[in-house]
C-alpha cells in the first residue's frame, strides 16, 4: 500500500451567490493523515466547500485552494491522487455497477487485478445487492448508489478522499461498516480524508479533527482524541442546541 | 376548499410551472424564438386560409366543401403535431399525489385543462378568416353560421385531443399501438377519399351541419368529446401508479463487453460508454435512430433515385448523407454528459478523451453512408473523388464546426425520460449549429460553381484530410476552451439536471 503525504490549503475562499456568502474561509490548513469531519446545519456551506476544492465550483477573486503544490483551478494533477464522491452527479446511472468500476478502474490506469483486490476490500461495504447483479446504477436503490459512489472514488486508492455525508440512504449496518472502512483506509494509506455530517456521534468516532462550519464560516475547528472526544461532543451539542 | 377554487390553483401551479421551466426561465433567446415561431405559423395559416378561400371561390362546390370535405388530413396533421406539443397527464399529476386531493377529481381536473388548452384552438388561425370569406360572407350564410362553423371545427380539435391523449397513454406500455391510429387513418384515406369518395362526402354533411347549426353534429361531437374523456379515465389512472412506481423494464440486461475497444486506451472506455449510452438511454436511442433514418433516407434518394441529379445539389446531398447523423446526434453534444459532469470533471482530462470518442465514433458511423454511395458510384452518379471529398469534407469541416457546440452547450438531457421541453436549445447551441450548417454549404457552393465537379470534390478532399489530420489539434482545442467555460457550464448542467 502506498503511503501518502496529502495535504489541503484554503487561502480566502469565498463564495457569493447573488448577494448571499456562502462561504467565507480567510485560511484553513488540512494536515497529511487528518480525518476532517465537517459538520453543520443545513446551507453551512459544507458542500459548496467541498465542490470549491474539487474545482467544480468557481472561488471568488483571490481565493485559492492548494492539494499539496497544486492550485486546482489551475491544473488538473491533483486529480490523479484525489478520489470524491459529493451526489449522483458523480455516477454514470447507464451502468451497471460491475461497468462503472471498471470504467473508472480503467480510466485511473488500474490494472484488473489490482482492481480485484480493491473490489474485495470493499466486498464487505457494498454487500450483496451490488456486484454482479446485472441492474443499472440508476435502478438501485438510494443507499446503494451512495455505496457505489464512494466505493468508486476510493477504488484508485487517493490521497485525498472527500465524501459529502457519506452516512446518508445507508442503512445502521452499513454506516457502522462505512465508519471502519474510513478509520481503516486512513490507518493503511495515511490518505487525507475530508466528510461531512449530521451525525455527530459517527464523526466524532473516526475524526482527529472536526470543523464546525455555519453560514459559511469556519466556527469552530476542534482537534478530537479518544481522551477529549466527550469534551468535543458537548462543545458541538452544546452550539446546536443553543442554535435550535 | 372548494372544487373550482382547487382546479384554479392547479391551473395557476401548471402555468408557472411552464413560465419557471429551468430552460426557458435563464434563456430569453429560447422565449423569443418560440415566440416567433409560433407568430410565424399563425400568420402563415392566416395567409393560407385567405388565399384557399379565394382560389377555391371559382369551383362547381362551396369553397368551404372543398375543405371540409378533406378536413381529416387537419385532423391527421395535428394528431401527429401533437407528439411534439402535448404529453399525457400522469407525471403532472405526480406532485399532487400525496396531497389530500381525491385522485378522480385530479384526472378529471388535468383532462379538462387537456381539452380547453390554447393549442386545441391554434387551427383557428386557418379556419376563422377561411370561414369569415367563405361563409360569414355569403349572402344567404349570418354570422351564427360563422359562429357555428368555427366552435364546431373548436370542438373537432377537442375531441382529437382526447383521441391522442388514448394512443399516447397506451404507447405508455407499448409503442406498437401507434400503429393502430397510423392502420385507421391509412384505411380511411385510402377506402374513404382515394379508393372512393364516401368519407369526403360523410365529412362534407357532418361539418355542413355545424354551419346548418343542426344539433344532432354538435350533439355528436360533445357526445364524442365526453366517451374519450370518460374512456381516458382508468388508462390515466393506471397510468399515473405507473409513473409513481417507475422501474425500468430491464428484460435480461446483456452486458456490453466490447474487448476491442480495450486496445484504445482511455479513448476507448469513452467511445464504450458512447455506444452504450445510445443503446440504454430513450432519449439517446432515439435522437439517434431518428438521425439513422435521416441519414438513410437521403441515401436511398441520393442512390436509387434522380430527383437531385443535377450538378450542386448532388454534392450537397452527397455530403449530407455523410454528414446528417454527425449533425443531428451531435448539436446536443455534451447535454447527456451535463447528467454526471461533476465526475467527468473530478478526473484529469477525462473531458478530452471522452471529446475524442465522440468524434471517433461519428467517423466509424460514416460507414453506413458508404456502403449507400457504392450503387451511384457503380452507376457513374457520382466519381471516386467526389465521394472522398464528401467524407473528409464532414470529418475535417463538419465535424470541427459542429463539435464546437461541446463549449456552449450546458443543458442536461434526461436520458430515459421524456421531458417536453427538453430539447430546447440554447441561444448559442442555435447559432453554432446554423453556423455549423451553413458555412460548410456556402464553402462547397463556391468550389462547386469556381471548378469542375472532380476538381472540386479534390478541393473538398484537400480541406478535408488536413482538418481531420489535425482533428487532435482542434479537439485539444475545444477541451481548453471548454475547461475555461467550466464554471458556467457545470453550474448550469447542475440546474438543469
Amino acid at each position: 500500500m502506498k503511503t501518502w503525504q496529502i495535504s489541503v490549503k484554503l487561502n480566502n475562499v469565498r463564495k457569493t451567490f447573488g448577494t448571499k456568502t456562502a462561504l467565507d474561509i480567510s485560511s484553513c490548513d488540512i494536515h497529511p493523515g487528518e480525518i476532517i469531519g465537517l459538520v453543520g446545519n443545513n446551507g453551512a456551506g459544507k458542500t459548496t466547500l467541498f465542490r470549491i476544492i474539487l474545482d467544480l465550483l468557481k472561488v471568488d477573486k483571490n481565493g485559492s485552494v492548494f492539494i499539496n503544490d497544486y492550485n486546482t483551478a489551475k491544473c488538473e494533477d491533483w486529480k490523479d491522487i484525489t478520489g470524491a464522491y459529493i451526489d449522483n452527479g458523480f455516477l454514470i446511472d447507464y451502468l451497471t455497477p460491475d461497468e462503472f468500476f471498471s470504467f473508472i478502474g480503467k480510466i485511473n490506469d488500474i490494472d484488473n487485478e489490482e482492481m480485484n483486490k480493491q473490489l474485495k476490500i470493499l466486498e464487505n461495504f457494498l454487500g450483496n445487492e451490488i456486484l454482479g447483479q446485472n441492474k443499472l446504477l440508476r435502478n438501485l436503490s438510494a443507499g446503494n448508489q451512495q455505496k457505489v459512489g464512494i466505493a468508486a472514488a476510493m477504488l484508485h486508492t487517493p490521497g485525498l478522499l472527500i465524501l459529502d455525508e457519506p452516512f446518508n440512504f445507508l442503512d445502521p449496518s452499513s454506516q457502522v461498516t462505512m465508519k471502519r472502512l474510513l478509520a481503516d483506509y486512513n490507518k493503511e494509506t495515511g490518505a487525507t480524508i475530508l466528510f461531512s455530517s449530521h451525525n455527530i456521534s459517527h464523526t466524532l468516532d473516526i475524526c482527529s479533527r472536526v470543523i464546525l462550519l455555519e453560514q459559511g464560516k469556519i466556527i469552530k475547528d476542534l482537534a478530537c482524541t479518544p481522551d477529549n472526544n466527550r469534551q468535543v461532543m458537548s462543545e458541538i451539542e452544546d452550539y446546536f442546541e443553543y442554535h435550535a | 376548499m372548494n372544487k373550482i377554487n382547487l382546479f384554479r390553483i392547479i391551473r395557476r401551479n401548471q402555468k408557472i410551472a411552464e413560465k419557471r421551466h429551468p430552460l426557458f426561465e435563464r434563456n430569453k433567446a429560447v422565449k423569443i424564438i418560440t415566440n416567433v415561431i409560433a407568430i410565424f405559423w399563425a400568420i402563415y395559416l392566416c395567409i393560407l386560409g385567405v388565399l384557399l378561400a379565394y382560389g377555391l371561390k371559382e369551383t362547381n362546390r362551396e369553397a368551404y366543401d372543398w375543405v371540409n370535405g378533406l378536413f381529416i388530413l387537419f385532423l391527421i396533421t395535428d394528431f401527429f403535431l401533437r407528439f411534439i406539443v402535448q404529453d399525457t397527464p400522469a407525471q403532472e399529476i405526480k406532485p399532487y399525489k400525496l396531497l389530500p386531493i381525491p385522485i378522480k377529481f385530479l384526472i378529471n381536473t388535468f383532462l379538462i385543462r387537456m381539452g380547453i388548452r390554447r393549442y386545441n384552438m391554434f387551427w383557428l388561425f386557418f379556419f376563422v378568416p377561411f370561414g369569415i370569406l367563405t361563409v360569414y360572407m355569403r349572402p344567404y350564410l349570418s354570422f351564427y353560421n360563422f359562429a357555428g362553423y368555427i366552435i364546431g371545427i373548436w370542438l373537432m380539435f377537442v375531441f382529437n385531443s382526447y383521441w391522442y391523449l388514448l394512443w399516447r397513454t397506451l404507447m405508455h406500455h407499448h409503442s406498437v399501438y401507434i400503429l393502430i391510429p397510423c392502420c385507421i387513418y391509412a384505411v380511411l384515406i385510402f377506402c374513404g377519399i382515394i379508393h372512393d369518395d364516401f368519407l369526403i362526402n360523410v365529412s362534407i354533411s357532418f361539418i355542413d351541419g355545424f354551419i346548418y347549426l343542426n344539433p344532432i353534429c354538435f350533439i355528436a361531437v360533445i357526445g364524442a368529446i365526453i366517451a374519450f374523456f370518460f374512456i381516458n379515465i382508468p388508462l390515466q389512472h393506471k397510468l399515473i401508479y405507473q409513473e409513481i412506481a417507475k422501474t425500468e423494464r430491464i428484460k435480461n440486461l446483456q452486458p456490453i463487453n466490447l474487448p476491442i475497444l480495450n486496445h484504445f486506451g482511455k479513448t476507448g472506455e469513452y467511445l464504450k460508454l458512447e455506444i452504450k449510452s445510445t443503446i440504454r438511454n430513450r432519449i439517446v436511442r432515439k435522437q439517434f435512430i431518428r438521425g439513422c433514418v435521416c441519414m438513410l433516407l437521403l441515401c436511398s434518394i441520393f442512390s436509387f433515385t434522380d430527383v437531385y441529379d443535377s450538378g450542386v445539389m448532388k454534392t450537397f446531398i452527397c455530403v449530407y448523407c455523410f454528414a446528417c447523423l454527425g449533425v443531428i446526434i451531435q448539436t446536443n453534444i455534451m447535454c447527456v454528459e451535463g447528467n454526471y459532469m461533476d465526475g467527468l470533471m473530478s478526473r484529469k482530462e477525462s473531458i478530452l478523451s471522452l471529446l475524442k470518442a465522440k468524434y471517433i465514433f461519428n467517423c466509424i458511423m460514416l460507414i453506413v453512408p458508404i456502403l449507400f454511395i457504392i450503387t451511384p458510384l457503380i452507376k457513374g452518379k457520382v466519381t471516386i473523388m467526389q465521394i472522398l471529398g464528401c467524407i473528409f469534407f464532414t470529418t475535417g469541416i463538419i465535424y470541427p464546426f459542429i463539435f464546437q457546440l461541446a463549449v456552449y452547450n450546458n443543458n442536461s438531457i434526461h436520458l430515459n425520460h421524456k421531458l417536453t421541453k427538453n430539447g430546447v436549445n440554447t441561444k448559442a447551441q442555435m447559432l453554432v449549429s446554423m453556423i455549423a450548417l451553413f458555412i460548410p454549404m456556402g464553402i462547397m457552393y463556391l468550389l462547386i460553381n469556381i471548378f469542375d465537379k472532380d476538381k472540386a470534390g479534390a478541393i473538398m478532399c484537400s480541406i478535408g484530410v488536413i482538418g481531420t489530420v489535425i482533428s487532435p489539434l482542434w479537439l485539444k482545442n475545444i477541451y481548453k476552451r471548454l475547461m475555461n467555460r467550466r464554471y458556467e457550464n457545470m453550474a448550469n448542467f447542475r440546474k438543469t439536471k
